[in-house]
């Protein structure tokens, strides 16, 4: 067993186990907390993959700034703990099992669809980076992608007036 | 000696030397100058009556830290109370691993000459890796204002996670600015570009000046305090923090305040670098080594000089300031450098 197995191994334990915790533990504060760990499991996985610049994003934008926003929102609104099963309906079970067959399917077919994973060049332990991935990126989300890229950016556009209406009209 | 055991020697050799510059000297030397400067400005003395001119203060203040009793909260969470200082402390020092600190020292071991670039850690993705620390070290403040039980540090911890979070946005944005025109993320090739280029402060000042200040924010410095306002929230996030644990917060905020300070003159003004002079051999290795001391503590001075000049911010033009003000200028400013770099002025 090399050294890229047993850091494989214990980060995705981290994230699994994290997430795990996050679901199960009824303090908001620490559900979030649980979260920000199974994060990092994740980025040392890009890590893993010769990906340090998604790793990086992964830490600034969702660690450092949407969990930070969660936690915000939760010691504003000071809550403590979770209402107590205030809602048990039925259908949200059957929606949440009919939910996760269709992530588990999608992750399987894609995992069954892509290629064979990349090798570890020369005899290190660690797939090597490349030297400047960052440009190439970029180059890539500019030209091929470009129409999805400014999809998405006008997709969260939507979300953050629809968010911002919604609030207003709470309140007059 | 083989080259990687020479490169693992050389790592650890460098790991050794800026940690124990910057924690062991330069951080009780900076609590010390900061007493000092604040004293020179308020006309009064300082301490000094501990060693010359009052330098041993800190030592002094050490020893009381870990003497005086650890109070922990009834009601706080014991767990997450004791990591809070953890998390803010570690992340601080750590960022110091990818700052170029010098140009490159020849070494001769062996009838072999190795060329030892002086930085710890040369990643691809620069200050990217830079910016996922301090976003990390947030969890520290937030988490010491959650856990503490008490409305003062909970307001203290609210405060701070907006503040830094509204203040990321401009300071990565007007960052974007330096990658464009050397082309990377990793800041040995910002430090190149402006060394023979000239320093990004002179084309990018709009952007070193939004930076600047974002650092003030992001470092909770006066005028930005706001998560520890004394005159309104006690000590804010560390009202119920004592003894050692106390003493890491405090660590922590000068450390985040050191590397704002290296990050600020690596960006914006040349990092080791001096116009027209070529820094080769051992010699020209350790001048770049003092020129970037130099510079660096220029701009910690400055951020003493700032604290005890300026007078607090509300929290409302705290935040007008980051998001009505900063950013358009920021986003302006990244206009105008991708126009340069487009016109192939830069």
């Amino acid at each position: 067993m090399n050294t890229e197995t047993i850091v494989f191994a214990l980060a995705s334990a981290l994230a699994i186990v994290f997430s795990l915790v996050m679901l199960f533990q009824r303090k908001p504060v620490k559900s979030v907390l649980s979260l920000v760990v199974t994060f990092f499991g994740l980025a040392i996985l890009s890590v893993l993959l010769a990906a340090p610049f998604i790793a990086a994003l992964q830490v600034i934008v969702y660690a450092g700034a949407i969990l930070v926003l969660f936690l915000f929102v939760i010691m504003l609104l000071n809550l403590e703990q979770e209402a107590a099963d205030k809602e048990t309906r039925k259908i949200h079970f059957y929606l949440g099992i009919l939910a996760v067959l269709g992530l588990g399917g999608l992750v399987t077919g894609l995992t069954l669809r892509a290629g064979n994973p990349p090798v570890p060049v020369g005899n290190g332990p660690f797939l090597i980076p490349a030297k400047d991935e960052i440009p190439l990126l970029g180059k890539v989300l500019f030209t091929d992608y470009l129409l999805a890229f400014e999809a998405l950016s006008v997709l969260l556009l939507l979300a953050a007036v629809g968010a911002l209406i919604l609030s207003k009209r709470r309140f007059e | 000696m083989s080259p990687e055991l020479f490169n693992v020697a050389a790592a650890g050799a460098k790991i050794a030397f800026v940690w124990g510059v910057v924690l062991a000297a330069l951080l009780p030397m900076l609590i010390w100058a900061e007493r000092r400067v604040a004293a020179f400005i308020q006309d009064r003395p300082g301490p000094n009556r501990v060693g010359p001119l009052g330098l041993f203060q800190s030592l002094a203040d050490a020893i009381k830290f870990f003497m005086k009793e650890d109070v922990t909260p009834t009601y706080a969470d014991r767990f997450l109370f004791n990591l809070a200082p953890w998390i803010t402390l570690v992340p601080a020092i750590t960022t110091f691993a990818i700052i170029p600190f010098g140009s490159s020292l020849p070494v001769t071991l062996g009838g072999q000459t190795y060329d030892v670039p002086l930085i710890i850690a040369d990643v691809n993705v620069g200050v990217l890796y830079m910016f996922a620390l301090t976003s990390i070290g947030i969890y520290g403040i937030v988490l010491a204002g959650y856990t503490s039980n008490d409305k003062f540090s909970l307001l203290g911890g609210i405060r701070s996670s907006a503040q830094i979070i509204s203040y990321e946005l401009a300071m990565g944005i007007s960052a974007i600015g330096v990658f464009m025109t050397a082309g990377s993320l990793r800041l040995p090739e910002v430090v190149a570009y402006q060394q023979q280029h000239i320093w990004n402060v002179v084309p990018q000042i709009l952007g070193a000046v939004i930076f600047i200040i974002s650092a003030f924010a992001e470092t909770n410095r006066l005028p930005f305090d706001l998560p520890e306002a004394e005159a309104e929230l006690v000590a804010g996030y560390h009202t119920e923090y004592s003894a050692f644990k106390f003493a890491m917060f405090f660590m922590g905020e000068y450390a985040n305040m050191v590397a704002a300070s290296a990050l600020i003159v690596t960006l914006y003004f040349g990092g080791w670098s001096l116009p027209g002079i070529a820094f080769t051999g051992v010699a020209g290795a350790l001048l770049s080594i003092a020129v970037f001391a130099a510079k660096t503590g220029l701009f910690i001075f400055i951020f003493l000089w700032v604290r005890w000049t300026l007078p607090r911010f509300r929290y409302d033009q705290l935040m007008d300031l980051g998001w009505k003000v900063f950013l358009p200028l920021s986003v302006l400013n990244l206009l105008y450098v991708a126009i340069l770099v487009a016109a192939g002025k830069a």
